[in-house]
């Protein structure tokens, strides 16, 4: 079958599944990359040029989805702790909307709070 | 308790939880307003005590985190299971690597 | 109403349609006895009881398995798509090798494990509660549908997978049962509870609803102790 199967649709659940998965791995990239980024703190010469590239418009789409992945695994991640200790596996596709809708909010909540901070 | 794996399990969702927060309030910390991200803002934050444990602790978790599950993920396969020490080996070092840089870059303000 | 069939024959794959007229309160094992009477008599599929209870039967229709005889056909518009089980290796149409979905089954000693003391018998009482903490587990059929959408099944073979870890529950869970130090032994390992990352997908194809899922995580938390 090969690790594509992990990927493949079949439910809902499967899809949040596989949404983990990728998420995950971009989330674990993106903390190898912060942790490289945040080495030019140690001179203010770099630093300011490094984010003058990354905080700005045109890089507001990346910290967006960046965010997306963020809001979306933390959110699923509760949702799988709380089947994990047990709870609510009857109601699980309640729970799975609830989280769905969470994470959504989050998402334009967290993007909507960097838009603002960006400024002119 | 059965070795390391139920460790890791709890571990992996108290750090999840935790991480809920921390992240949260680290991203409020940087992007709430424009000024936060300057230079000067960062190094205040970074020379401060409280920051400092704030950091601290959230590089430990999200490094934890972020590592096991890498590990769960290798584990799920043929090759992964087969070389399973060595994989463990592999992950304990990275984390170890990325716990100590990063605890490294904040002793250094 | 179309049958589109996924067959196997001398390592071969290949889709092939039949047409089966549909009566009403027709399953689709019934289909495909329809078939196997009057159109291609070398379609191989397994069933025994017709009845929801061997758990022979279970194939994957339209993506999604199901047992073939508790399948009303009345379900589906015009087409139907038949194949095996994922996860499982295809011996032949839609028949799959169970060898070693049941050796893992066997791995996890599911049977009681009980001091009986056979020279002076008695009886082994249980209250209705204690029965009640395991009972759904014990409808277990044992027809794979979950395994064959475990996504750690998939990749890895030596996982033990839902069907096993449920009936090592359903006896760890049974206030008779003295071998839950062996099981758990055995659960606990790489290979056992850990490859479970809740992807809930057997709770969601589980035709008997015993949800498989929670069975691993009440286990897995008996693992912590």
């Amino acid at each position: 079958m090969g690790v594509m199967s992990w990927f493949k649709y079949k439910s809902p659940f499967g899809l949040a599944f596989a949404f983990q998965r990728i998420t995950g791995i971009i989330l674990l990239f993106y903390l190898i990359l912060h942790l490289c980024y945040l080495t030019s703190l140690q001179s203010r010469e770099l630093y300011e040029t490094l984010t003058s590239i990354t905080v700005s418009r045109q890089f507001i789409i990346f910290d967006s989805l960046l965010i997306l992945c963020g809001v979306f695994h933390g959110v699923n991640g509760i949702r799988i702790i709380i089947h994990e200790l047990g709870i609510g596996h009857e109601l699980r596709r309640v729970v799975l909307a609830v989280s769905a809708i969470i994470a959504i909010l989050g998402w334009i909540i967290g993007s909507y709070i960097l838009f603002m901070a960006l400024g002119d | 308790m059965r070795g390391f794996e139920p460790l890791a399990w709890v571990f992996q969702a108290i750090s999840g939880i935790a991480m809920v927060f921390l992240i949260t309030t680290h991203f409020l910390l940087t992007h709430s307003s424009h000024d936060l991200l300057s230079y000067d803002s960062v190094l205040y934050r970074m020379t401060n005590m409280e920051y400092k444990i704030f950091y601290a602790l959230l590089l430990i978790f999200v490094t934890f985190h972020a590592f096991n599950g890498l590990r769960a993920i290798i584990l799920d396969t043929e090759g992964g299971m087969r070389k399973k020490g060595a994989v463990n080996a592999v992950i304990v070092t990275a984390a170890l690597i990325a716990i100590f840089y990063g605890l490294y870059l904040l002793s250094k303000f | 109403m179309k049958f589109v069939i996924r067959r196997f024959k001398d390592d071969k794959s290949f889709w092939q349609s039949f047409e089966v007229p549909v009566k009403k309160g027709m399953t689709l094992l019934d289909g495909l006895f329809y078939i196997r009477e009057n159109i291609d008599p070398s379609l191989a599929f397994r069933a025994s009881c017709r009845m929801g209870i061997c758990g022979s039967c279970a194939v994957k229709v339209n993506g999604r398995p199901r047992l073939a005889c508790e399948t009303q056909l009345s379900k589906f518009k015009k087409e139907i798509k038949i194949e095996p089980l994922d996860n499982f290796r295809v011996i032949r149409d839609l028949v799959t090798e169970f060898e070693g979905f049941f050796a893992k089954h066997k791995k996890v000693k599911p049977y009681l494990i009980a001091n009986t003391d056979y020279e002076n018998p008695i009886e082994q009482l249980q209250t209705p509660e204690e029965l009640k903490k395991y009972y759904i587990f014990t409808l277990c059929i044992k027809c794979g549908s979950c395994l064959s959408v475990c996504p750690s099944s998939a990749t890895l073979e030596s996982s033990l997978g839902p069907a096993a870890l449920v009936s090592a529950y359903r006896f760890n869970a049974d206030s008779r049962d003295r071998g839950k130090e062996e099981r758990l032994k055995i659960v606990s390992e790489s290979f056992g509870v850990w490859r479970c990352h809740s992807a809930m997908e057997c709770s969601e194809v589980c035709p008997k609803q015993i949800e498989p899922a929670k069975a691993i995580q009440l286990l897995r938390r008996e693992t912590l102790r």
